[in-house]
């Protein structure tokens, strides 16, 4: 009787296991018609959030014709990988120190961004790109004043 | 040469060979190595060998300021970074006794529990993808492909946030961000039967996972085994009900538990805590207050000398952060305690008497994350 | 269209004899299209497998990435061919030459068309199955020869696979061949032209189904491959092109398998308006498509699931289903 039970209930686990097997093969043929998520890289691109971190530039500031930035050196001091160099200097002896040479080693990077936060004059954003491949590491050296130059 | 030979050669008999398994292996998940000794396919024995991405994460905290540790600690578990950068902020914010503003913290948490949610759906769909099924693991990565999108949209990147600060967090969401938020919820709670239809009823998954790698509740606790692994084993031990912290205690939200401890309850626990997660989500948007999303801290902050330990919930169990500060800007020592750990030396508890097929399923039902096991 | 029937042919009957020139001929077709199915078998799946996953697949080379195999196959060829410094070096080089050897002689039977078929023979099905068993033989030498601990557990795991799930592959070939008393694929197939023998034997077509998707290692049987617990089973090793003869053959044998299912369970080339040869290769290629679609589905079964499963269920269910068959057609 107990062999007999045994044998139904076999029986029904074949049963209910094929019928489990066939609603998933549904599921992927059902997908099978759905279009595509993902997206041809090269030939579309993706527009990135206002938020995306990417490297860090100067803002443009329409009041001077440049950037603000005033030499403090607090995103030197507060960057963990220490990548950023910042070299002021001063026009007239007496005047504020103003940012001439901004160089960030992109490639050690860890984007952070706790150089824009701790940035007083706030002259610090991020960029929005992300298609940074280079052939050579120093490649990966951006000069952020130039770049403001450079800008439309 | 590295030359390891941790396993007694002359134990080893003519029936018993070793096998490496990893540190290049598919299924390993990065850089473990499972030294096994086999009989057949019959694990004999099983010896989790760590360190092979060993970054030295707490001595590096050693020599920088507060501050800057924080990109170290999404880089410590990738998988739910967020949950960590929140950890740490709490640690060092009850080290200083800073006031977080109540929107902050709500904004914490709708974030930390996204970064749950996409830690486990990449945590079962890999586990899936390990017992054979590679479909599922893409489906996974469409709904994870979605977190993603948000956590990006408010934190600006994808992976490594780095979104909380000493006091706060970076940036505000906006509408945009709730309203997306709760599209996703519904978008996941629809594909939900999909998943339990592909996966969880599916008759070669219930084979391979019930009654297979049974970790027992004294075995659990033996060996400090946390997170969803405990909850699979009968013990609903959860950080974030246990020893509230955050504003946890003001959602409605329940520790899913499963007494069988085999693979299979660990996948459902997961699978449970998700829809979990998406409730606090929904729940801490309704309730959003408004405010401040930073209360005002010194640039570099100084914590006063003394220690403290704060354990919170990541998506693998319990972390905990025991950070001494010497007075200084620079902290004295900040330990991790990492739920990976512990939770990946119970294999060698459980893996022997097992095929190797089975020890690949255990392997990725406990969901380890290997940096985060050496750190 | 008959091919003996052109002048050119006929001529050179004339000179060659008529069997010598039909085996040659045929053979020669057979060794272009064997490489061309398979790369098409290839790009299938990766195409079919990109959909079902939300993805396009290959889109690159060629229209939809139509020519991404050949290109694959191209790089494969370029690349240096490593054996072990420990393997057996003379059976690690033999083994991708055997397993391609019963994939292009079992092409010799298959009926394409009422006239396209290499060679009649009255043991054809039996050829097919003794050559396809062939195939473990080779997958046995690449992985004990490998001299890897993945391989061999591979190889290991193929013997037992393919011992076990040979017999219902044969037992429910058998409820076939009592019913149309003929091991020959083309009389098989004649015999379909009313009624598709799917229809009289559904359980033997399900049994045959799996048995061969076990015999040619496809997913969820694929343990011997079993990417996420041996790395890649018995070819681990293998680089460059002995790589690829392996890969070449397993897709040909897949295109066997669906070629028999289609002579044994749908009808071969019968079928209304079209040529039989569009026919054939319509029902192969959906035969295939359900092979794909089945492994990008599911997930991979246990060892010992596996073997239980073989001698467990299917072949008591075989055996129950020959049993019936010949009651019904000999005794009463």
């Amino acid at each position: 009787m107990s062999s007999l039970s045994g044998l139904k209930e076999y029986i029904k686990e074949i049963l209910t296991g094929s019928k489990s097997l066939l609603i998933g093969m549904g599921i992927t043929l059902k997908r099978l018609f759905v279009p595509i998520v993902t997206v041809q890289y090269p030939r579309r691109k993706l527009t990135m959030t206002p938020n995306f971190r990417g490297h860090i530039e100067a803002i443009y500031f329409d009041d001077t014709k440049s950037h603000h930035c005033i030499a403090c050196g607090l995103c030197m001091r507060t960057c963990p990988s220490h990548v950023i160099k910042v070299q002021g200097e001063k026009e007239k002896a007496g005047e504020r120190k103003y940012g001439r040479k901004y160089y960030i080693d992109f490639t050690k990077c860890s984007l952070c961004g706790l150089c824009v936060d701790v940035c007083p004059e706030k002259t610090l954003t991020f960029s929005h790109e992300y298609e940074l491949a280079c052939i050579s590491r120093w490649d990966g050296v951006i000069d952020i004043m130039k770049r403001l130059e450079e800008r439309p | 040469m590295l030359n390891i030979k941790t396993i007694d050669d002359t134990t080893i008999n003519e029936r018993v060979y070793q096998l490496n398994l990893g540190p290049q292996h598919p299924s390993t998940h990065g850089v473990l190595h499972l030294l096994m000794k086999l009989d057949g396919e019959v694990v004999v024995e099983a010896e989790p060998i760590v360190g092979y991405s060993h970054r030295g994460h707490e001595k590096m905290a050693e020599n920088r300021i507060w501050e800057q540790f924080l990109p170290n600690t999404s880089r410590i578990d990738y998988l739910s970074g967020l949950i960590y950068n929140h950890g740490y902020c709490m640690a060092v914010e009850k080290l200083c006794g800073i006031e977080v503003p109540e929107r902050a913290e709500y904004i914490r948490v709708i974030t930390s529990e996204l970064n749950r949610i996409s830690s486990h759906l990449l945590g079962i769909m890999a586990f899936v993808m390990d017992i054979g099924a590679f479909t599922p693991f893409l489906y996974g990565w469409d709904d994870r492909e979605h977190v993603l999108d948000l956590l990006e949209r408010v934190a600006g990147s994808r992976l490594t946030y780095c979104y909380n600060r000493f006091g706060g967090v970076r940036n505000d969401i906006d509408r945009e961000f709730c309203d997306g938020t709760r599209r996703f919820i519904d978008r996941l709670r629809g594909r939900f039967s999909d998943y339990h239809n592909l996966i969880t009823e599916n008759i070669i998954f219930i084979k391979r996972t019930r009654g297979i790698g049974i970790i027992t509740e004294d075995t659990a606790l033996d060996f400090g085994v946390t997170g969803p692994t405990l909850r699979g084993s009968g013990v609903g031990y959860d950080v974030r009900k246990n020893e509230p912290y955050s504003v946890y205690p003001e959602f409605d939200f329940e520790i899913p538990v499963r007494k069988e401890g085999d693979v299979m309850a660990r996948y459902q626990v997961r699978m449970a805590e998700m829809e979990q997660s998406m409730n606090i989500i929904e729940q801490a948007l309704d309730g959003l207050p408004q405010g401040p999303i930073r209360s005002k801290v010194p640039l570099f902050i100084d914590p006063p000398a003394g220690d403290c330990y704060f354990a919170f919930e990541s998506a693998r169990g319990a972390v905990g952060y025991y950070i001494v500060s010497d007075g200084t800007r620079i902290p004295y020592r900040i330990k991790v305690r990492t739920p990976s750990f512990s939770n990946l030396f119970v294999l060698t508890r459980i893996l022997p008497g097992n095929f190797i097929a089975d020890c690949i399923a255990t392997l990725g039902s406990i969901d380890v994350v290997v940096p985060e096991i050496d750190r | 269209m008959n091919i003996t029937q052109l002048p050119i042919i006929k001529e050179i009957y004339g000179f060659l004899g008529r069997d010598l020139t039909a085996a040659v001929t045929g053979i020669l077709i057979i060794l272009v299209f064997v490489p061309l199915n398979s790369a098409f078998l290839v790009w299938l799946e990766r195409k079919v497998a990109g959909h079902i996953q939300l993805r396009p697949g290959p889109m690159e080379v060629g229209p939809h990435g139509i020519l991404q195999t050949l290109i694959d196959a191209v790089k494969l060829m370029g690349k240096e061919m490593i054996t072990p410094k420990l393997a057996d070096k003379f059976l690690f080089w033999l083994a991708p030459i055997i397993i391609i050897i019963p994939a292009i002689v079992c092409f010799v039977v298959i009926p394409f068309s009422p006239m396209m078929q290499v060679r009649e023979m009255n043991v054809g099905i039996l050829l097919i199955f003794s050559f396809s068993s062939l195939t473990v033989l080779s997958i046995l030498m690449g992985g004990w020869a490998s001299n890897n601990k993945y391989a061999l557990i591979g190889a290991v795991r193929a013997v037992a696979q393919n011992v076990a799930y040979e017999i219902p592959l044969l037992l429910s070939t058998m409820s076939i061949i009592i019913m149309t008393n003929s091991f020959k694929m083309s009389e098989i197939t004649a015999a379909q032209s009313g009624v598709w023998f799917i229809f009289y034997q559904p359980v033997a077509a399900i049994i045959f189904f799996i048995s061969t998707t076990a015999e040619t290692n496809r997913a969820p049987f694929d343990l011997v491959e079993a990417e996420s617990e041996l790395v890649s089973g018995f070819h681990t090793e293998y680089t460059g092109m002995r790589f690829a003869l392996f890969f070449l053959a397993e897709y040909t044998n897949m295109f066997i398998a669906a070629s028999m299912g289609a002579v044994l369970f749908f009808g071969g080339w019968h079928g209304p308006f079209f040529p039989g040869l569009i026919w054939f290769m319509v029902k192969v290629y959906i035969l295939i498509f359900v092979i794909i679609w089945v492994r990008w589905t599911f997930p991979r079964l246990r060892f010992d699931q596996l073997m239980n499963f073989a001698w467990k269920f299917m072949i008591p269910a075989a055996l129950l289903n020959l049993m019936v068959t010949a009651v019904l057609l000999k005794v009463l």
